[in-house]
């Protein structure tokens, strides 16, 4: 004999929606407490530099994983910058760029993967304001008509940064306030019986 | 019981492939399939998913593009010592009869429960030879040459508790009292020749629970299969059937059985995000992380907006993707579920089954890419591995096995 689930009654699921999204926020360890992340960055996020960098050098707060690391470099068009292969020692990731950066505005971005497998990813820009540069960059970042080239990067990129660890919060937040809902619906449905 | 009257009814895939078919099955199917045409509610379909029968002889042998039934059950046996290519061939007659019979839904000769073979419900039973049964037969010169042990991967943990075996016998079923039946009968009458190595049991959603024949969903909530080759297209055949000039490989193929330990555990703790960038897929649909639905082309050299590929070259859909139908597998892989530990941890995984022309040319390559970087590997472990000829099939009043030891 079954009962369908529709005869149980709509208190009866909101109490247990409310219990599983409590047990989900207390009981659950938050994945977010095991993962990589960025520590520090050379060149910095958001540094403008007077001189181009020669590499590019990150440093992660778990060691990486040199099979699962990627570092890109692109310029203001959203065009990749060479690099060599990513170099891992420890937590330290480094690329190297295969040609001299010209003045303008360039975004990192990496992906690397935490020690318990979990992806990581995210992305910062600098800047390159040379004023010896001869270097004609692709697109200097001021308010131009070459600036519609790239309308997402690299504010909308930097705003991506720890993507998924912000996904987490959101999470937690849409969580929260479900079982705050459902507590209250409970409570209003109570009080009027 | 179901209503039908005398007919046996037989699937519609059963009737269109199945010129082995007796005369006299084929006219009974006939009856039953125009009784099934007149009478296509479904309720009636409900009631009589047991009656349906799945050819047993043919040029090639079922249970391989046969549409995957809901339980399977994989036996693999270990050769008993000394046994000759006279004993082999006794060994092989007795089981296909048995299978001959069972698949249609008759007893078996000397059925000690004669009433749980009347309802097949799409039972196949499928040969798998292992390396050791051409040894015994003094036949290594006619295994497919990519019939061999795999070569040891980094990912693997693998247990002899689930590995190697001589003979393979794959057993599905829409049912699993048929299952369990046909195994019963197939062991008992394998005893003189052969002991049980290991069983493996599988399942997938049940007949009925969804329309059509979708790709199936494992443990982990991913759609598994999406690559397949289509049934019924050239490019399934290419993938699958050899077409060596030998009569014992023609029509054949070659299966990879490899039990994969799924951590459920650990894979909790993995958000959903994560999930998809792990997979190169969405969780909801299958589609590509550059597409709206599962079986779109991947485009595996977009770029989000920071630069970063949005399928990650590490994810299982980069490493696993082959372009050209003679790279393909044809992957018919079951869930298994065991009792779990009392801390509660999960004894979960995949019975990856995979099916291919040549293991060397099609199956390795995949593997080898998976195996060196697909993220995937962090949440599964292979911890069985086994490799089988799967021979021709066999004409009515043959057996399998016939081309090779007859």
């Amino acid at each position: 004999m079954s009962v369908p689930s529709r005869r149980v009654s709509a208190m009866a699921r909101l109490s247990l929606a409310a219990l599983a999204a409590v047990l989900v926020v207390l009981g659950v360890p938050t994945p977010a407490q095991a993962h990589n992340s960025l520590r520090s960055a050379d060149p910095a996020r958001d540094a403008t530099l007077n001189v181009a960098p020669t590499e590019i050098a990150l440093e992660f707060t778990e060691r990486l994983n040199p099979t699962f690391t990627t570092i890109v470099v692109t310029d203001a068009g959203n065009q990749r910058v060479g690099t060599g292969a990513p170099v891992v020692a420890e937590t330290r990731g480094t690329v190297t760029l295969t040609a001299p950066l010209g003045n303008g505005t360039y975004t990192v971005a990496y992906r690397v993967v935490s020690a318990d497998g979990h992806p990581v990813q995210g992305s910062y820009a600098f800047a390159v304001a040379d004023p010896r540069s001869s270097t004609n960059p692709t697109a200097v970042p001021v308010p131009s008509g070459a600036a519609t080239t790239s309308p997402e990067a690299p504010a909308a990129a930097a705003a991506k940064e720890n993507g998924s660890g912000a996904g987490v919060f959101i999470g937690a937040a849409v969580l929260v306030g479900l079982v705050t809902t459902a507590g209250a619906m409970w409570w209003r449905r109570r009080i009027r019986r | 019981m179901t209503g039908r009257g005398t007919g046996r009814p037989v699937s519609r895939r059963g009737l269109l492939t199945g010129g082995a078919l007796t005369a006299s099955g084929a006219l009974a199917g006939a009856v039953a399939a125009t009784v099934a045409t007149r009478d296509h509610s479904a309720a009636a379909t409900a009631t009589t998913v047991g009656t349906l029968v799945e050819p047993f002889h043919g040029t090639r042998q079922a249970g391989v593009s046969t549409a995957a039934q809901a339980h399977a059950c994989f036996v693999a046996f270990t050769l008993r010592p000394d046994p000759d290519r006279a004993v082999l061939g006794r060994m092989l007659r007795l089981l296909s009869d048995d299978a001959a019979r069972l698949t249609q839904g008759q007893p078996a000769l000397a059925d000690t429960e004669a009433e749980l073979a009347v309802l097949p419900a799409r039972l196949t039973v499928t040969f798998g030879f292992g390396p050791g049964l051409y040894r015994a037969a003094g036949l290594a010169d006619r295994r497919p040459p990519s019939v061999a042990e795999l070569p040891p991967f980094a990912v693997d943990r693998l247990q002899p508790a689930w590995s190697g075996g001589d003979l393979l016998l794959q057993i599905c079923a829409d049912d699993p009292v048929t299952v369990a039946h046909a195994q019963r009968m197939l062991i008992k009458d394998s005893r003189p020749f052969a002991t049980v190595r290991w069983v493996q049991r599988g399942f997938r959603r049940s007949h009925g629970t969804q329309q059509g024949n979708p790709t199936q969903r494992n443990l982990f909530g991913q759609l598994d299969g999406t690559a397949n080759p289509r049934p019924g297209t050239p490019a399934l055949d290419t993938a699958v059937w050899s077409t060596d000039e030998a009569p014992w490989l023609r029509n054949g193929s070659t299966l990879v059985l490899r039990r994969i330990r799924m951590d459920l555990e650990k894979w909790d703790l993995l958000g959903r995000t994560d999930r998809e960038l792990a997979v190169g897929r969405r969780l909801d649909t299958g589609a590509p992380l550059t597409g709206q639905a599962e079986h779109d082309p991947p485009d595996f050299a977009a770029v989000n907006g920071a630069g970063l590929t949005v399928i990650p070259d590490f994810s299982h859909l980069s490493r696993a993707h082959v372009t050209e139908d003679r790279q393909r597998i044809l992957r018919r892989p079951y869930n298994y579920d065991e009792a779990p530990a009392a801390d509660g941890t999960a004894d979960s995984g995949l019975i990856f089954a995979s099916y291919q022309a040549d293991i060397t040319e099609q199956f390795l390559p995949i593997q080898r890419r998976l195996a060196e970087r697909d993220l995937l590997n962090e949440w599964t472990t292979p911890i069985g591995s086994a490799v089988f000829a799967i021979p021709p099939g066999c004409p009515p009043g043959g057996w399998i096995g016939q081309q090779l030891l007859g």
